[in-house]
């Protein structure tokens, strides 16, 4: 999936109260068992199905080639801790999700900002920074891959019409992630663009034409009106997108494969070595419980400070 | 061999599949598994190849294709190309897993054992192929051997493509490292090499020898594995560990190789694309790379010579691979298909005379025998060099584009680069080696 | 921030026709300046990489390898993307996406929103232990299951088929969980009017409770079917034979023998991206709300 899949995140506000009417107490009529059986059924074998034997996987030897599998206890979580490869692409993902989310809150914040000061041509704003978040992502890593291209890329055309040195943006150790970031910006930044522009047009506008009426300036208005009122909302969409750095895979695998020399590999890839690669699916699976255990932290802390914020 | 191979895992996994039948059947989704693969292809009688050829190779590849495509029993081919490297060979280990892989596809030989041993292949019929011209004794002892698994034949080699240094004529023949034949003279000592080396930048006015490793997963360990094979030292992995290798002898190479890319006389810090560039535009005499950067160099106008990696230690070997055929494991094969994969190989390698062109040797040794082979210049220069060829150590996670190429190019970069003492390297190659081997096997 | 309004009414108010819009520069000449300068270049900078693109895809290879900073190197020509359509397997990438997000969406939103109505509703044992455990799952990341998915699709003996691409995706906890939060808030009266009159619960929740969720359904399948559409990771894991290839898949996966071809490769592009984009054109607002009710989760 994209970066920006917005699962994780559990209820973000209040439930409103059900509207419950005295029949349903008696519970004599209703739609009943039937009607959740289609979707429990796919539930419990793809997903419940799947996290118990990833679960049990973990403890074996299990391996893509045709063999049997025998328990192996807690060696592939042994071997998983002390692996000095899970560790940078941990680190890598950690480091993908902070060069990644920043800008992704703050661009989309500025554009929305932007856009829903009544500027004409909204159609086209609009249009413009959502558009890539359509993309599948292969065409965005073609696009890109074309962008950096080292030779006659536009990136390093850029650069050269600067009297700049051309830079490796995929070749590069130090440089390849923040390529990939930059890339993931641009695809992604429109779905949060779009949540701000929602919340900003729901904003009531009362303080802000009070505001006005006392003569703040729109900058100010900016700081001590607007931007308080979308502090909520920047707290979602923070934790939405933390969740969904912390989940890449397929823009960094199409575009570097996790190189140069590993620098860019994210954890999902590491898992798809060692599983798929590797044959290790054992193995692998151990290596995402690990990560698993992470995400769960980060949704928990998240989902405290964000009760905290209530 | 007549008859299939030995059967490898009809374990857990099929038993549960045919219970689960039963459950997916459930599920109303019969329709949709019976769109399965084969009976989905546009055409579902066409023979699945696949292969990880792009550019010069992969437009020789389409004229054999055409080629064998062509007359009444022509074949109607479906190729699929992917993308060289570790992707290539985790989709055709997944295909294979899942059962319904294509009928032929390309393999490198050093990865045989991270393929045959897991069921992951199904083996050749021998009788079938000698049926259509095809047998044991049209290739060398040397890569034959390893076709094979637990003695059953499981690929057939359509190259050999060795790690070769390519030179300048004009550039070698002034610094007077031509025999009388005008091609390479051989060295025979490490010290001829480094005399070459300082020769050939004396004549270029730049460097001598040009070597790209730089953050390249294989380049370095094609150098050392050349170098390593020709002092008759034994390189094993066995499973479990530790790696049986000479430290000495390893040793030995790294510092020859440290003394040979000196950073002055040669080169230390290139990587692949700047060593070939510099070969390209004349900046050195002679470069190591693989044969199959010929029609890249070829289109450079440079007097081209070839030769097989010099002997500079005591036995003659050279470091290579094999492009070869093989048959993904299918869960339930159509006879008539295999028949038609096995028709499909012998008439490629019959082909091979056109896989020449790109540099490749082919393993098929009838055309090496044809006049037309001997006249191709300079992939004649080098033909021997299948009969001394030394593939990677078999193990599941050795051979080309494997993570153990990369994980021992690390230290001999550094090593390159001044980073680190040839000691320091070998015992880091040392352990990277043992901590593979002490990962459990997977195909085992 | 109890204050704050939810941004599902938000497509009830276009921006223009908010009074208060405007304001938020004020009447001076230079904030608007300003901002109207920030929106030209940060709109130019994301659609650069698009016209890059379509540019280097309507000229020819050589003219493409040519170094420069002009977009336009060459004669224009379409030889790029006859030769894609040509090859053909765009085209059945293409109807693959289709037929995998097409069944994907239309499964997932017939057994979310069946199961969001029954949930709401209530009424029978094991509601709350399998609510509570689907709105657990929300927090179970699909990318995380990809290694025990695909030793389940191994012993099913499904792997390389539309069905082992399909299954997996139709589980949609968040969905669910968005859909019920709607049916929580939709009155009761008319279901049980209809109960009175003797409908039978199917006929209640066709007739009664479907054509008033209608917008939330549209909005969850927009969403559903976008992620669909470019779900990678899952369906490339999944499937190996190119002939059942999605079109991000495909694309990623199958090489051709000239090798990177960049006319080639933006033409191909730019083909993929077409259909959704098209729908987008075509359904902007109802696209635009879908993200923003679903995106917060419905909040």
């Amino acid at each position: 999936m994209t970066t920006t899949t917005p699962v994780g995140a559990p209820a973000p506000t209040g439930e409103r109260p059900p509207v419950v009417s005295p029949r349903r107490r008696t519970g004599r009529r209703g739609p009943g068992p039937l009607f959740v059986l289609p979707f429990a059924v796919p539930f419990v074998l793809f997903l419940v199905w799947p996290v118990l034997q990833g679960i049990w996987m973990s403890f074996t030897d299990s391996s893509l080639a045709l063999r049997d599998t025998s328990f192996v206890g807690l060696d592939n979580y042994a071997e998983a801790f002390g692996d000095p490869d899970v560790w940078s692409s941990l680190g890598n993902t950690v480091l993908f999700t902070a060069a990644s989310s920043v800008p992704l809150v703050l661009v989309a914040l500025a554009m929305a900002l932007l856009v829903h000061s009544g500027l004409a041509g909204q159609w086209v704003w609009r249009l413009s920074f959502f558009v890539p978040y359509l993309l599948p992502v292969t065409v965005v890593t073609l696009i890109w891959t074309w962008l950096y291209q080292p030779d006659v890329g536009l990136g390093n055309e850029l650069l050269g019409a600067l009297g700049l040195e051309p830079v490796g943006w995929l070749s590069d150790e130090s440089v390849a992630m923040w390529s990939v970031a930059a890339l993931t910006v641009w695809w992604t930044v429109g779905f949060n663009f779009l949540l701000y522009l929602a919340a900003l047009q729901s904003l009531p506008t009362v303080f802000d034409e009070a505001a006005a009426l006392d003569g703040a300036g729109a900058w100010r208005r900016l700081w001590s009106v607007t931007l308080p009122q979308l502090r909520r909302t920047t707290v979602l969409v923070a934790m939405l997108q933390i969740l969904a750095s912390l989940k890449v895979f397929d823009q960094i695998y199409i575009l570097t494969k996790g190189g140069p020399n590993g620098s860019t590999r994210p954890i999902l890839e590491y898992v798809y070595d060692v599983g798929f690669t590797g044959y290790r699916l054992g193995y692998a699976s151990a290596v995402s419980y690990v990560f698993f255990a992470l995400v769960i932290v980060v949704s928990l802390a998240q989902l405290r400070l964000f009760r905290q914020e209530d | 061999m007549p008859g299939p191979g030995p059967a490898p895992g009809i374990g857990r996994r099929r038993l549960l599949r045919y219970g689960a039948a039963g459950a997916s059947a459930l599920l109303a989704t019969g329709s949709l598994t019976g769109c399965s693969s084969r009976a989905s292809a546009s055409d579902a009688s066409a023979l699945n190849v696949w292969d990880l050829f792009q550019g010069g190779d992969g437009m020789l590849m389409d004229d054999m294709i055409r080629a064998v495509s062509k007359g009444s029993d022509g074949f109607d081919v479906d190729r699929t190309i992917l993308d060289w490297g570790p992707s290539y060979y985790t989709k055709l280990a997944m295909s294979a897993a899942g059962g319904r892989a294509s009928d032929v596809a390309v393999l490198h030989l050093s990865r045989l054992a991270g393929y045959a041993p897991g069921g992951l292949l199904d083996p050749f019929d021998l009788d079938l192929l000698a049926e259509f011209g095809v047998t044991e004794k049209h290739f060398t002892p040397a890569v034959w051997a390893r076709t094979k698994h637990e003695g059953v034949v499981y690929a057939i080699p359509l190259d050999v493509h060795p790690f070769i240094v390519f030179y300048d004529r004009d550039a070698a023949d002034r610094a007077g490292l031509l025999d009388t034949e005008g091609e390479l003279a051989p060295m025979g000592s490490p010290k001829a090499m480094l005399e070459a080396g300082k020769a050939l930048a004396e004549v270029t006015g730049k460097s001598g020898i040009l070597f790209g490793h730089v953050t390249d997963t294989a380049q370095n360990w094609r150098q050392f594995a050349a170098l390593y094979a020709q002092t008759g030292a034994a390189f094993t992995l066995p499973d479990g560990g530790p790696a049986e290798i000479d430290t000495d002898a390893a040793v030995q190479v790294v510092s020859f190789m440290q003394q040979l890319f000196d950073g002055r006389t040669n080169p230390n810090n290139l990587d692949y694309n700047s060593a070939l560039a510099g070969f390209l535009g004349g900046r050195g005499g002679m470069a190591m790379l693989g044969e199959w950067e010929l029609p890249t160099l070829r289109k450079s106008g440079i007097p081209l010579g070839a030769a097989p990696f010099p002997q500079v230690f005591g036995k003659p070997a050279v470091y290579t691979d094999s492009h070869s055929y093989v048959l993904p494991h299918q869960s339930s094969p159509d006879p008539a298909r295999r028949r038609q994969a096995h028709r499909y190989v012998a008439e490629i390698l019959k082909q091979s005379l056109t896989w020449a062109s790109a540099g490749h040797i082919p393993a098929y040794q009838p055309v090496l025998a044809e006049p037309a082979y001997a006249k191709l210049d300079p992939q004649s220069s080098y033909a021997d060099a299948g009969k001394v060829a030394v593939l990677d150590p078999p193990n599941w996670f050795a051979g080309a584009a494997s993570n153990f190429q990369n994980r021992m190019c690390q230290p001999l970069q550094s090593a390159l680069l001044g980073n680190t003492s040839a000691e320091k390297a070998v015992r880091q190659m040392v352990r990277e080696a043992n901590t593979l081997l002490r990962q459990p096997n997977p195909v085992a | 921030m109890s204050t704050t309004a939810s941004p599902v009414r938000a497509r009830r108010l276009p921006p223009r026709e908010r009074p208060g819009a405007p304001m938020l520069l004020g009447h001076g000449r230079l904030p608007r300046v300003l901002a109207g300068t920030a929106l030209v270049v940060l709109a130019a900078v994301w659609l650069l990489p698009l016209v890059w693109a379509v540019a280097t895809s309507v000229q020819s290879e050589q003219d493409v390898a040519k170094p420069g900073l002009s977009p336009f190197k060459g004669a224009f020509t379409l030889d790029a993307y006859q030769q894609i359509l040509e090859r053909g397997n765009v085209t059945v990438w293409a109807a693959n996406s289709f037929l995998v997000a097409g069944l994907v969406t239309l499964i997932t939103v017939a057994v979310s929103t069946l199961a969001a109505y029954g949930f709401s509703r209530g009424g029978f044992r094991g509601r709350r232990l399998l609510l509570t455990v689907t709105v657990a799952a929300v927090m179970v990341p699909p990318q995380l299951l990809v290694v025990p998915l695909f030793e389940q699709m191994l012993m099913f003996d499904l792997v390389d088929t539309y069905a082992a691409m399909i299954l997996p995706q139709v589980v949609a906890p968040m969905m669910v969980f968005i859909l019920k939060r709607f049916f929580d808030g939709v009155p009761r009266e008319l279901e049980d009017a209809a109960r009175l009159d003797g409908a039978s619960e199917v006929r209640v929740f066709l007739s009664v409770v479907l054509p008033l969720s209608r917008p939330i359904v549209a909005a969850v399948s927009i969403f559903v079917f976008i992620g669909a559409w470019n779900n990678f990771m899952w369906p490339f894991i999944v499937t190996n034979d190119p002939g059942l290839m999605t079109l991000p898949v495909g694309l990623a996966t199958v090489k051709d023998a000239f090798g990177i071809q960049y006319a080639q490769a933006m033409a191909s592009a730019l083909l993929a991206a077409l259909p959704l984009v098209v729908v987008f054109l075509l359904f902007q607002r109802r696209i635009v709300s879908s993200v923003a009710t679903t995106g917060l989760g419905g909040a």
